[in-house]
C-alpha cells in the first residue's frame, strides 16, 4: 500500500500562504494567553484536590450544594465521565481535617449513595513554585540541547528553523490550552506537569519530522548553484512527504489510543501530544524547511552542509 | 558474515536477558493466580506455605506497580529549618525573634535556602551572626558552615526516625529519600489508613517533663493579661478596669469566642477562659483556636513570669453539661527531664482497665534524674507535655526511684500504639510538614492498570496492524521488533528494580508508535532504492545505511528531551520518561540490527521479493 506515491507539491510557492496560517494560529494564541491566561493545575497553582466517586448517578449541582451547605468552600467538576467529581480548595497542610470534612459531609447528607475518596493529592506553595522552576528550566534546556545538537549535525540555519518550528509547535498547543481550556468536562486542559511532558515529548519529536525532511536536502543540495534550490527543497520534501506522515501517523496512532483509553489523569497530555504532533509535522514541511530556504535565498551564500554522505 | 553472527550473537544475548529478567514477574503473576484458584482458604495457605521461598523470591524480583497503579501515598516532607536555627541559637532575644519571624514568612514564599535568607536578614540588620549563634569569635561563614551541617545532619536523623516510625508501623517496602538540604520524599505503598500515617509521621514526638506553678500563679497571670488586653484596646476610657478574679467562675457560658476578641469587653480574656474554684483555668472547644492564637502572641508572652508558658491540654476533659473543656496549664519552660533518655515504651490499658495510656522507661541517667526530680518535687504536679500540649500533669505522690512514668488522657488504644511508635523512635530534631501529598486509593489503581494494559493492548494492535497492512510482509519484521521493543523496556524496569506507573505505561504506549518510525523511514527509503530500479539485496543495504543518519539525529534528540524530563521532572513525570527513554534507546536495536537480521534470514531461504516491502 502507497499513500503521496510520487507526489509533486509545490510546498515553497505556498509558502507564504503558510507562513500567514502560522502567524494567524499563533497570534489568536497569543491573544488567548494574554486575555483569558491559562488553566493551571495543581501542581503549579499548589492547593488540594479531592477525587470522589459516587456508586449511583448524582448531578454535580447536588454534590456541590451539598459541600457548601457544609461550609467547605472550593470548586467542584465533573471528571471524567463515570460518577466521579474533583473537588479543589486551597492548601492548608492537613489533609486528614479535608478528608473528614467531606466524607462526612457527604455521608450525612447524600445517604443511599455511598461515596469514595479516590485520590488525595496536596501540593503546597513551595513545592508548586518548584515544579514551575524545573518545568520552565527543562524546556529551555531542551531547547538549547536540540538546536546545539542539530546544528552540530546540520548547519545553524536549519538548527535555528527546526527550534523556530518546536516554538511555533509549543506555542500553538499552548494557546490551544488557552482557547480550550475549560470548556470540555471529558478534559480540563489545564497546565500541569504532564503537560510539560507533553511539550518536551512534542519538542523531541517535532525536530524528528523536520530532521528527515533535512536529511534529505543535505543529500541533494551538495554541489548545487542557489538558483536550483527552490527545486531541490520542493523535490526532496515531495520525496519524503510519505515518510513524514507515515512516521507521524503511527505515533498519532498510539496517542489516540492514550486519549480514548488511558483515562482523564492522561487525556489533557494525550491532547497536547496529539495536536503537537500534528501541528509538528505541518511546520516540518511549511515551516522549518522553508524558512531555511528563504534564509538561505536571502543570505546569499552557499551552505556548508556537515555530515553530507557521498555516494 | 563474522559481523553478522556478532548480531545473531548480540540479539540471542538481548533476548535471553530480557526474559530472565521477567522470568520472576510472570512466576510472581502465576503464582497470585494460583493462589487466588484455591476454593478455600487453608489450601491456599498451605500452597503459600510449601512454596514460601520460591513466591517471596519471586516478588522480591518481579516488576513493580507505581503507587499510583497499587495504590498508596506519596508525601513530601519539609525540615522546619527555620526551627532548627532557632533551637540552635542562644541570648535570644526580642530582636532575635523578629528577625527570625522574617525569615519564616520569606522562607514560606520563595525556594531559597534559609541560612541565606538568615545570613542576608543580619547583614540587613548589620547584626553578626555570632550574636545569637556558637562562640563570638566565630566569623559569620564560619558559623553559616556549622548550621549548614547542623541541617544535614537535621535532615539525616529526621530520615532516620521517620523510616523508624515507618516501620513499626508496618509498610510493605517504604521508600524515604532526601532532597535537597530540608525535603524527605517518602512513598508509602498500599497504605490503607493514611489519617493514621499522616498523623504517624507529622508529629515532632518532642517528650518534656515540666513542673507545673501554683495555681495562685496561673491565676494572677491571668488577671494581668487581662488588665493588659483591655489598656491595649481602643475601648473607650470610660471602661472600667477589670474586676479581680473572685467571682469569675462561671462566666464561661456566656462566652462568644470571636465577639469577644473585640475591644468592647471589659474583661476581654475571661470571655474565653474560664477559672474554676480550685484554681485551675480551662477554654471552651468554641475558644481554643483564638486562645491558642492569643498565647502565641510575642507581646501576651512578655507578660508571663520568668521562665514560664502557657499551655494547652491534649485532650479535653467533659464538663457538667457534656461540653468540651480544655485545660490551662501554668508550667516551666525549662523542662525537668525531656524524651531523649526513654528507652522503652509500651501501650496498654490502665488500673481500670479501660483507659489506654502508654507505659515508658528511662536509661540510667534518666532515672537517676527522675527520682531526684520526684523526690524534690513531692506535692507539686509534674506536666508532661507532648509536642507543646499537655497530656496530663499528675501530682508526685512520692520519689520514683524505678524510672518509670505513664503518659494517661489518651482517647483510643490506636492513638497509645501510634503514641508508643512515636516515643520509641525518638523526637525529630525539628517540626517536618507535609508539603506535598498524592494518595491513591486501590480501586482507583485497579482502574489505571485496567486502563493502561487496554492502551498498551489497543496501540500495539493498531500500529502492528498498520505496519502489516502498509508494509505487508515487511511490517512482520517490524512487528517482531516492536514486541522485542516493549519486552526490553519492561525488563529494564524489572532489572533496576523501577516501578512501572500510569505515565510510565503512556511512556511504552508513545514509544510504540515512534519505535516502528525507524522502520518506516528504512522501508521508505528501500522501496525507493527498488523504485529506482535497484535489486532487493542491495536496496536493502542501501535503505539501511541512508536511513540511519535520520533515525540517529531523531533518536537523538527525543532522548535528550526524555532526558531533561528526567532530570527535571518530578515523582510520576519521570515515569514517563523513563519509559521513554529506555524505548527509544532499545528501538535503535531492534528497529535497525533486529529487523536487518529478519530480512537477511528471509532473504536467505528465499522468502522475501520486490513486493515484500508493499
Amino acid at each position: 500500500m502507497r499513500i503521496f506515491h510520487k507526489t509533486s507539491f509545490d510546498f515553497i510557492r505556498f509558502r507564504k500562504i503558510a507562513y500567514g496560517f502560522s502567524l494567524v494560529l499563533l497570534a489568536s494564541g497569543l491573544i488567548s494567553l494574554a486575555v483569558k491566561g491559562l488553566n493551571y493545575g495543581i501542581d503549579f497553582r499548589g492547593g488540594s484536590e479531592v477525587l470522589i466517586r459516587f456508586d449511583k448517578n448524582i448531578d454535580v449541582s447536588t454534590v456541590r450544594s451539598v459541600l457548601d451547605v457544609a461550609g467547605i468552600s472550593g470548586s467542584l467538576k465533573q471528571y471524567g465521565l463515570d460518577r466521579s467529581f474533583l473537588f479543589s480548595t486551597v492548601f492548608n497542610g492537613d489533609t486528614n481535617d479535608l478528608k473528614s470534612l467531606v466524607s462526612h459531609a457527604l455521608d450525612d447528607r447524600l445517604k443511599g449513595n455511598r461515596h469514595e475518596i479516590v485520590r488525595i493529592d496536596a501540593v503546597g506553595p513551595s513545592i508548586a513554585s518548584d515544579l514551575k522552576w524545573s518545568a520552565v528550566k527543562a524546556l529551555l534546556a531542551s531547547l538549547l540541547a536540540i538546536l546545539l545538537y542539530v546544528g552540530f549535525r546540520f548547519e545553524l540555519k536549519f538548527a535555528t528553523a527546526g527550534v523556530v518550528a518546536i516554538f511555533h509547535d509549543i506555542l500553538t498547543v499552548l494557546g490551544l490550552f488557552s482557547i480550550l481550556g475549560g470548556l470540555f468536562d471529558f478534559m480540563p486542559l489545564e497546565m500541569d506537569q504532564s503537560i510539560i511532558a507533553a511539550f518536551l515529548t512534542i519538542a523531541g519529536y517535532s525536530i524528528t519530522d523536520t530532521v528527515v525532511v533535512y536529511d534529505r536536502i543535505r543529500e541533494r543540495i551538495r554541489g548545487q548553484k542557489p538558483s536550483e534550490y527552490e527545486r531541490i527543497f520542493n523535490e526532496s520534501m515531495n520525496q519524503t512527504l510519505s515518510r513524514t506522515i507515515i512516521t507521524s501517523g503511527t505515533v498519532l496512532l498510539s496517542v489516540l489510543v492514550l486519549f480514548i483509553f488511558a483515562g482523564p489523569a492522561i487525556r489533557g497530555f494525550a491532547f497536547a501530544v496529539f495536536v503537537g504532533i500534528l501541528i509538528g509535522t505541518y511546520s516540518s514541511i511549511f515551516v522549518a524547511a522553508p524558512l531555511v530556504y528563504d534564509w538561505l535565498r536571502l543570505s546569499k551564500s552557499p551552505v556548508h552542509l556537515r555530515g553530507s554522505k557521498v555516494s | 558474515m563474522k559481523n553478522k553472527r556478532f548480531n545473531l550473537l548480540l540479539i540471542a544475548v538481548v533476548t535471553l536477558v530480557a526474559v530472565w529478567s521477567l522470568w520472576p514477574t510472570w512466576r510472581d503473576y502465576s503464582f497470585s493466580t494460583h493462589l487466588g484458584s484455591f476454593k478455600s482458604g487453608p489450601d491456599s495457605l498451605r500452597y503459600a506455605m510449601s512454596n514460601r521461598d520460591e513466591i517471596e523470591n519471586a516478588r522480591k524480583k518481579s516488576l513493580k506497580l507505581g503507587l499510583d497503579l497499587k495504590g498508596g501515598m506519596h508525601l513530601v516532607m519539609e525540615v522546619d529549618q527555620v526551627d532548627l536555627f532557632e533551637q540552635k541559637a542562644w541570648n535570644k532575644d526580642a530582636k532575635f525573634a523578629a528577625i527570625m519571624n522574617t525569615v519564616r514568612t520569606k522562607a514560606s514564599q520563595s525556594d531559597a535556602r534559609v541560612i541565606d535568607l538568615i545570613s542576608a536578614e543580619f547583614k540587613n540588620e548589620n547584626m553578626r551572626l555570632s550574636r545569637y549563634f556558637y562562640d563570638i569569635r566565630n566569623s559569620d561563614q564560619e558559623i553559616v558552615k556549622k548550621l549548614e551541617k547542623e541541617s544535614d545532619d537535621a535532615l539525616g536523623r529526621a530520615k532516620e526516625i521517620i523510616r523508624n516510625r515507618i516501620d513499626q508501623y508496618g509498610v510493605a517496602e517504604p521508600v524515604i529519600t532526601t532532597q535537597g538540604s530540608r525535603k524527605l520524599i517518602i512513598e508509602l505503598p498500599g497504605v490503607s489508613d493514611e489519617n493514621r500515617v499522616r498523623n504517624l509521621l507529622k508529629g515532632t514526638a518532642k517528650l518534656e517533663f515540666r513542673l507545673l506553678r501554683d495555681p495562685e500563679i496561673l491565676v494572677r497571670t491571668l488577671d494581668r493579661l487581662n488588665t493588659y488586653l483591655v489598656q491595649n484596646s481602643v475601648a473607650p476610657p470610660s471602661a472600667p478596669v477589670a474586676d479581680s478574679s473572685a467571682a469569675v467562675s462561671a462566666r464561661l457560658k456566656a462566652a462568644k469566642p470571636v465577639v469577644a476578641a473585640k475591644p468592647t469587653s471589659a474583661k476581654p480574656l475571661y470571655d474565653v477562659i474560664g477559672i474554676f474554684q480550685n484554681g485551675t483555668a480551662y477554654t471552651t472547644e468554641h475558644s481554643k483556636e483564638f486562645v491558642v492564637s492569643l498565647l502565641h502572641r510575642s507581646d501576651i508572652q512578655a507578660l508571663l513570669p520568668q521562665d514560664t508558658e502557657l499551655l494547652l491540654s491534649a485532650k479535653p476533659d467533659i464538663g457538667k453539661n457534656g461540653e468540651k473543656l480544655f485545660p490551662i496549664y501554668l508550667v516551666r519552660k525549662t523542662p525537668e527531664l525531656t524524651g531523649g533518655v526513654i528507652t522503652e515504651a509500651k501501650a496498654t490499658f490502665g488500673s481500670q482497665g479501660v483507659q489506654p495510656e502508654v507505659l515508658m522507661s528511662m536509661n540510667s541517667e534518666g532515672t537517676s534524674k527522675w527520682a531526684r526530680i520526684t523526690g524534690a518535687n513531692i506535692g507539686k504536679r509534674i506536666a508532661i507535655v507532648l509536642d507543646g500540649a499537655v497530656y496530663s500533669a499528675p501530682v508526685v505522690q512520692s520519689k520514683i526511684p524505678s524510672g518509670n512514668s505513664v503518659i494517661n488522657g489518651i482517647e483510643s488504644l490506636e492513638e497509645a500504639k501510634d503514641l508508643e511508635i512515636v516515643l520509641k523512635a525518638g523526637a525529630l530534631p525539628a517540626p517536618v510538614r507535609i508539603i506535598e501529598e498524592r494518595s491513591v486509593g486501590p480501586s482507583l489503581g485497579a482502574d489505571y492498570i485496567r486502563a493502561g494494559v487496554l492502551s498498551l493492548a489497543w496501540a500495539f494492535c493498531a500500529v502492528s496492524v498498520f505496519m502489516l497492512v502498509y508494509y505487508k510482509k515487511a511490517g512482520i519484521a517490524a512487528d517482531i521488533a516492536l514486541v522485542l521493543n516493549i519486552v526490553i523496556v519492561l525488563s529494564v524496569l524489572a532489572g533496576f528494580n523501577a516501578s512501572l506507573s500510569l505515565p510510565g505505561i503512556a511512556g511504552i504506549v508513545l514509544t510504540i508508535g515512534m519505535a516502528v518510525d525507524a522502520n518506516v523511514l528504512i522501508y521508505e527509503r528501500i522501496r525507493e532504492e527498488l523504485d529506482a530500479g535497484k535489486a532487493l539485496t542491495s536496496a536493502i543495504e542501501v535503505g539501511y545505511d541512508r536511513a540511519f543518519s535520520s533515525i540517529l539525529d531523531s533518536h537523538v534528540t527525543t532522548l535528550c528531551a526524555a532526558f531533561l524530563l528526567f532530570t527535571y521532572g518530578i515523582g510520576p513525570i519521570q515515569g514517563f520518561a523513563l519509559t521513554l527513554m529506555i524505548g527509544t534507546a532499545a528501538s535503535l536495536f531492534t528497529s535497525i540490527v533486529v529487523t536487518k537480521e529478519i530480512f537477511s534470514f528471509l532473504i536467505g531461504r528465499n522468502l522475501m521479493t520486490q513486493k515484500s516491502f508493499g
